[in-house]
């Protein structure tokens, strides 16, 4: 209960004033114009009167965290340029050589599951992971529609851009501490060849809501996070007489009360802040303060210090980190292995590609496991879409969003599952197709968040948070 | 709060006054207004909608009774015709107020009659989601059966359905066990779930036309020509419904109701939304669109939900004045109930004026004479002298180097520098840009000698020619029909590779120096349409297709039918950028997002607007200067109460966050410390670089194009919280504040006295003098501060004003 109340106070100080809402010391919703909003009402009673004891009981017994329980948090892996799922974790080695590809299943931990040879240090942990090899989408089979789906549970359409899942969590249940509740490692997705919006942001429900992007390489020696330090000699007395004579300089013009983007501006400043005078941020940040053992570890690479620095996050209280491993697919070797140039070949992805991304996630789940994080911690490994089952004349695999593989572990997650099956070339779901909204709604589901809640969409009107019908896959828990 | 109440009442008052006078001013009216019923198989649904004038404003409350007069012709079944017999009549329908009545004509029922392929069966399964996307019309088909998406190629289909799978999809013998009914009815496993129902019109169509042996379309049936809507505009309010009717006319004459097998999307699903069936329900206030899509062909119906704050009367009555722009701005702010916000003030002007037509701010001196100017005209002599400025050359080079990627990243560093100096030669020359693009299309020779060849280095086959060609000269996407017709809009398959023909023949040549490449045309070369496997006619997209004999360089024919007045996209493209750098957001959103699918937010003036530069040849500083005279540019940012949810419509000026080269140099110039770009004499300014590949983290995280495609969306003028800290801890501002040849130290060096300091501060910066109550205080602190401490305290005054939205923002 007490957590709703939150919700809606934040939603208040943080809607930009052209919006329509306020909220009352009582907790009801009104309009500008002074008019009750009942639908606003029926929102809010949703959210609190909607979770009887007897579902929280269910939910919980399903390895959801308990509702209004913080202490879940998550780890988007998000592998842009998608992998192949033949050559990974969906291996068909009586498949013909042209579908099976060059490379050899091997033993894990899982004694029922076998995974590619590229990915050795992933087998040792096959039993804290569980795969679901039926995932796929009917959108066209371009990079973005994928990125838009997987991390918002939706298409863009009708012009409506529903919120990333992360920036949902940081609207209904705001920030934990001075740190923002959703930061994305190291930038957000750049282009992908489709010219369409990823995803990666708050959407419908403001900008404010918006994830904090690091901008940074945190593998580079001389990383830090980019400004948020004042120079030495801007002391305090300097800062706080630079806040004062900014509030004097800016209180007095009128022209942008209106300005959504305006109003963002100042959102901006807060945060910014915040994060300067945190030194739980600056701590946090700071990747010298680990062992040279662990950063090694995790590998000096971009993809795994951003592993370990979205451990020191979440343990510094952030909620939800979103890694992208990779930025584009056009200046670098992904696992977009279309076979020709500019993309990436097989051999790229077997000797850049997967070393790098099998040591930093390795490194990961086992620090998670080792600190006791991992059950409160959600880690889900996601892609746009699969890759065609057959090699193609450049030797590469095309865009193949008709079945691919994602995994998920901890956050009530029980590891050495298989969920679904694809057909015997990878083709096509044969059991229990998932669609990206389901998705979505498994991470919602571990993090406790009902999944009938309703959300402020365009014009104010409630949206839901998924789609009505959709579940999480209940069968990871 | 009381006088709050008080506007609140009366406006509610006002609002039950003018929806009596709107009731009694209604008429009745049926759509179609006319009917022309060919065959038994013809149907028409009616629709009985409300008027007020001459605008649709939904349709009749309670009952519709319909009469047939004489009754023999033809009846009507729950709002529904059907044709009994040749002949010519009436149908009136009545309400319990009112009557109206159309002509109908019924023809066509003594022929034999036969469900045709390609213009009933493929609607059917386009509609019922057989050839989608996600279905049988996915690249690979579903489960070894595979349509083309929404059925564009007909051959192909009726082969897949009739002859493919041992022809078992069809059973001409006994209808019912086709597989193309047994699988989509349920009556056998189906993975994408039911379809239909036995008995439904899509089973009829179907199974007739199975029964019929499955007749294949021939060239001369009927081909059909375009689809109407009805009503293609109306006004609605909160709440309501309409239902929409599609006609399609064929190439015979005939009409058909292809209401039920229309594919429908609402292009802003925030202001209405539409159902499988056609019917519009409004859920929010403002314009949206709703597509109509049959057999490729596109219709919009517009429906326009007037803003529900009633405007104070006298909010439109002082407007009188202005040039066409206001006048079609302020015609559609008065349908949607949004009163305009009144002048921006002389101050307000110049700096809004000085950062969009040329980037740069203006110095005290400027603003101060302006102030103090008191001719009639200045505001017109102003923009005539920023027009000539060399500032609005390096300006406007800069953005047309962003549409055309003029960057050292993907060119040699002459090449790019030969591509900026063309470009760059031709804005400074003001060369009319129906010019300037035929220039870049028909480029040939050396890329050095002319810079404009470097288009053809940067995209280097027909097919991403056709495409960034669209993009950047007609401000449309045509790439999804690379594969197919395009889902969203006219272009089909065949069009697009007829474009992508005319530039079969380019071909380069490494020249002598560096960077050096020759264009030219060659003699022969055709481009295979993957579809037929044949070449396609070369055609510019929907213009005429180039005669066989055809000898000379393609691209000369591509450029005659871009620059003509014929082809409607090009002068709009190039308006709604022109328009969008000026007012904030351009008629169509994005700006390079014009489609049918995607209408203007006002329609009509995007067309004059178009026209005028046609009119004017296509000379760019006519169109600026039209708009920059137009009251509608010269309107506060401050919004009203009445129009602050306005974004689309131009009811005040959108205050935006400066881009992210022309912030550089304002903060560069207020603080008289200028950017050193390595490579480049100092003193260049960020909007002076040839080369988006220069290394900046400022103008990275402030949202910089790279350069990488033609698109709008490679910018971002959105503010962040790592802008923010850059901003308040970066090196950006706070170097230029403490760097000893700044304009701070040349204040202090003059010992001027604080309010001095303070008001150069302000002009430097906000470009304006401070209010009183602003250098008071402003004052009080430096005052307060020691002499060991006035630099800095000066300095952070300094930043106060940088990081202050008024000076981030042009508004």
């Amino acid at each position: 209960m007490a957590c709703r109340a939150v919700d809606w106070r934040e939603l208040h100080n943080h809607r930009h004033p052209g919006t329509m809402f306020k909220l009352t010391g009582r907790g009801s919703i009104t309009t500008c114009d002074g008019i009750s909003r009942r639908d606003f009402l029926e929102v809010g009673a949703l959210g609190t009167l909607g979770l009887s004891l007897a579902k929280m009981a269910a939910l919980q017994a399903a390895g959801a965290a308990p509702p209004g329980n913080d202490e879940r948090s998550v780890i988007m892996i998000f592998n842009l340029g998608a992998p192949s799922q033949i050559d990974t974790f969906d291996m068909k080695p009586e498949a013909a050589s042209e579908i099976r590809g060059p490379f050899k299943p091997i033993r894990t931990k899982n004694p029922d599951l076998q995974i590619s040879e590229i990915l050795p240090l992933h087998a040792k942990l096959a039993d804290k992971f569980s795969l679901v090899r039926s995932c796929y989408h009917t959108a066209p089979a371009v990079h973005d529609t994928g990125h838009q789906m997987m991390q918002t549970g939706r298409l863009f359409s009708g012009g409506v851009n529903t919120p990333h899942a992360g920036c949902a969590l940081e609207f209904l249940r705001g920030r934990r501490n001075e740190l923002p509740a959703h930061i994305i490692l190291p930038e957000p997705m750049g282009p992908t060849g489709g010219n369409m919006p990823h995803g990666q942001d708050a959407g419908f429900l403001g900008k404010a809501y918006d994830p904090f992007a690091l901008m940074a390489d945190p593998s580079r020696k001389d990383f830090k996070v980019p400004d948020l330090l004042p120079p030495t000699e801007i002391g305090e007395v300097r800062l706080a007489r630079r806040r004062e004579l900014r509030s004097i300089v800016d209180s007095t013009v009128k022209n942008f009360e209106a300005s959504p983007s305006a109003a963002l501006m100042d959102t901006n400043f807060a945060s910014a802040y915040r994060l300067m005078t945190s030194s739980k941020a600056r701590e946090a940040f700071d990747l010298n303060q680990e062992p040279v053992k662990v950063r090694e570890r995790y590998g000096m690479t971009r993809f795994g210090q951003c592993c370990l620095l979205s451990r020191r996050l979440i343990e510094a209280g952030v909620r939800f980190v979103t890694i992208n491993t990779f930025i584009t697919v056009f200046d670098e070797i992904t696992w977009d292995i279309h076979g020709s140039k500019p993309f990436t070949s097989i051999a790229g992805m077997k000797d850049i590609v997967a070393p790098m991304y099998d040591q930093g996630y390795s490194a990961l789940l086992e620090d998670l496991f080792d600190r006791g994080l991992l059950d409160k911690t959600l880690v889900c490994n996601l892609s746009e879409f699969g890759r065609t089952p057959k090699i193609n004349p450049a030797g590469g695999r095309d865009h193949w969003p008709n079945c691919w593989t994602t995994y998920f572990a901890g956050g009530g997650v029980k590891g050495g599952r298989i969920v679904g099956k694809s057909d015997e070339i990878g083709a096509y779901p044969v059991e229990r197709p998932v669609k990206p909204a389901e998705v979505a709604a498994t991470i919602y589901h571990s993090l406790g968040i009902d999944l009938e809640t309703k959300l402020p969409g365009p014009q104010s009107r409630p949206y839901p948070l998924v789609d009505y019908g959709t579940q999480p896959i209940t069968e990871l828990f | 709060m009381n006088s709050r109440i008080l506007v609140v009442c009366l406006g509610v008052g006002l609002s039950l006054v003018s929806a009596r006078a709107e009731t009694t001013n209604r008429q009745l009216s049926i759509l179609p207004n006319k009917i022309t019923l060919t065959g038994i198989a013809a149907r028409q649904q009616l629709l009985a909608e409300e008027w007020v004038g001459a605008e649709a404003v939904g349709p009749a409350t309670g009952p519709v009774t319909y009469t047939v007069v004489p009754p023999e012709v033809a009846r009507v079944e729950n709002g529904i015709v059907v044709p009994l017999t040749n002949g010519v009549g009436m149908i009136v329908a009545s309400t319990d107020q009112r009557t109206n009545s159309i002509p109908i004509t019924i023809e066509g029922m003594d022929r034999p009659f036969q469900w045709s392929f390609r213009n009933h069966v493929q609607p059917v399964l386009a509609k019922t989601g057989c050839s989608a996307g996600a279905c049988h019309g996915a690249a690979a088909g579903q489960n070894g059966f595979r349509l083309s998406l929404r059925g564009y190629d007909d051959d192909g289909d009726f082969a897949a359905l009739t002859r493919n799978a041992l022809g078992r999809r069809v059973n001409p013998s006994d209808p019912g066990r086709s597989l193309m009914l047994l699988k989509p009815t349920g009556a056998l496993p189906h993975k994408g779930g039911k379809r239909f129902e036995v008995g439904s019109p899509e089973y009829r169509v179907l199974s007739e036309w199975i029964a019929a042996g499955t007749p294949k379309s021939s060239e001369s049936d009927a081909r059909i020509e375009r689809i109407t809507i009805l009503p293609s505009s109306v006004r609605l309010q909160a709440g309501d419904t309409q239902p929409l009717l599609v006609t399609a006319w064929f190439s015979d004459g005939h009409t058909e109701d292809v209401t039920r097998w229309t594919k429908y999307t609402a292009a802003n699903a925030s202001v209405a939304q539409i159902d499988e069936q056609g019917r519009v329900t409004v859920t929010g206030q403002g314009e949206g669109a709703i597509t109509a899509w049959y057999l490729s062909r596109i219709a919009v119906a517009t429906i326009t939900v007037p803003f529900t704050d009633p405007p104070r009367p006298e909010a439109f009555s002082s407007l009188a004045g202005g040039n066409f722009i206001d006048e079609l701005v302020l015609e559609k702010l008065r349908s949607l109930n949004l009163p305009p916000s009144g002048d921006c003030g002389d101050t307000a002007f110049i700096r809004r004026l000085f950062i969009d037509a040329m980037g740069v701010l203006p110095t005290a001196a400027e603003v101060k004479a302006f102030a103090a100017d008191n001719s009639p005209n200045k505001r017109d002599a102003l923009i005539e002298k920023v027009l000539a400025r060399p500032e609005f050359v390096d300006y406007w080079t800069y953005k047309w180097s962003d549409l055309f990627l003029v960057s050292s990243k993907r060119l040699s560093t002459p090449a790019m520098w030969a591509y900026y100096q063309w470009i760059r030669s031709n804005v400074s020359a003001n060369t009319s840009w129906d010019q300037f693009s035929r220039q870049v299309i028909t480029a040939r020779g050396s890329s050095l000698e002319h810079g404009a060849g470097n288009f053809y280095v940067l995209h280097d086959d027909p097919l991403t020619l056709t495409e960034t060609t669209s993009l950047a000269f007609l401000g449309m996407s045509v790439n999804c029909a690379r594969c197919h017709n395009h889902p969203m809009e006219k272009w089909t398959n065949d069009q697009y590779f007829g474009m992508a023909n005319l530039f079969a023949r380019v071909r380069l040549k490494a020249g002598t120096h560096d960077g050096e490449v020759t264009v030219f045309a060659d003699s022969e070369g055709e481009l295979i349409q993957p579809l037929t496997g044949k070449p396609q006619a070369p055609r510019p997209l929907d213009g005429n297709p180039l005669p066989p004999n055809f000898s000379g360089d393609r691209r000369e024919a591509l450029a005659d039918w871009l620059v003509s007045r014929d082809n409607p996209y090009f002068a709009k493209a190039i308006v709604n950028r022109i328009w969008a750098n000026y007012l904030g957001a351009g008629l169509v959103e994005n700006v390079d997002d014009l489609r049918a699918t995607n209408p203007a937010s006002n329609e009509k003036l995007f067309a004059a607007a178009a026209s005028y530069l046609a009119d004017h040849h296509y000379d760019l500083k006519e169109l600026m200067r039209a708009i920059l005279r137009s009251k509608t540019y010269q309107r506060t940012s401050e919004a009203l109460r009445e129009n602050a949810s306005d974004t689309r419509f131009y009811s005040h000026y959108y205050p935006r966050r400066i881009a992210a080269e022309v912030l550089l140099d304002a903060i560069a110039q207020a603080t008289d410390s200028p950017t050193v770009f390595p490579n480049y004499p100092a003193g260049y300014r960020a909007s002076q670089l040839p080369d988006a590949n220069v290394e900046s983290y400022f103008l990275k995280t402030f949202g910089r194009p790279e350069r990488n495609a033609t698109c709008s969306c490679e910018r971002t003028v959105e503010p962040s919280i790592t802008q923010v800290l850059h901003l308040a801890n970066g090196n950006t501002i706070n170097a230029r504040l403490s760097d000893p040849k700044n304009r701070i130290s040349k204040l202090l060096e003059q010992k001027a006295v604080p309010s001095v300091l303070v008001e150069e501060a302000y002009y430097a910066t906000v470009s304006r003098p401070p209010s009183s109550t602003e250098s008071a205080k402003l004052v009080a602190i430096l005052a307060e501060a020691s002499d060991a401490e006035k630099r800095t305290a000066l300095e952070d005054v300094y930043w106060a004003l940088l990081s202050s939205k008024e000076f981030l923002f042009n508004h």
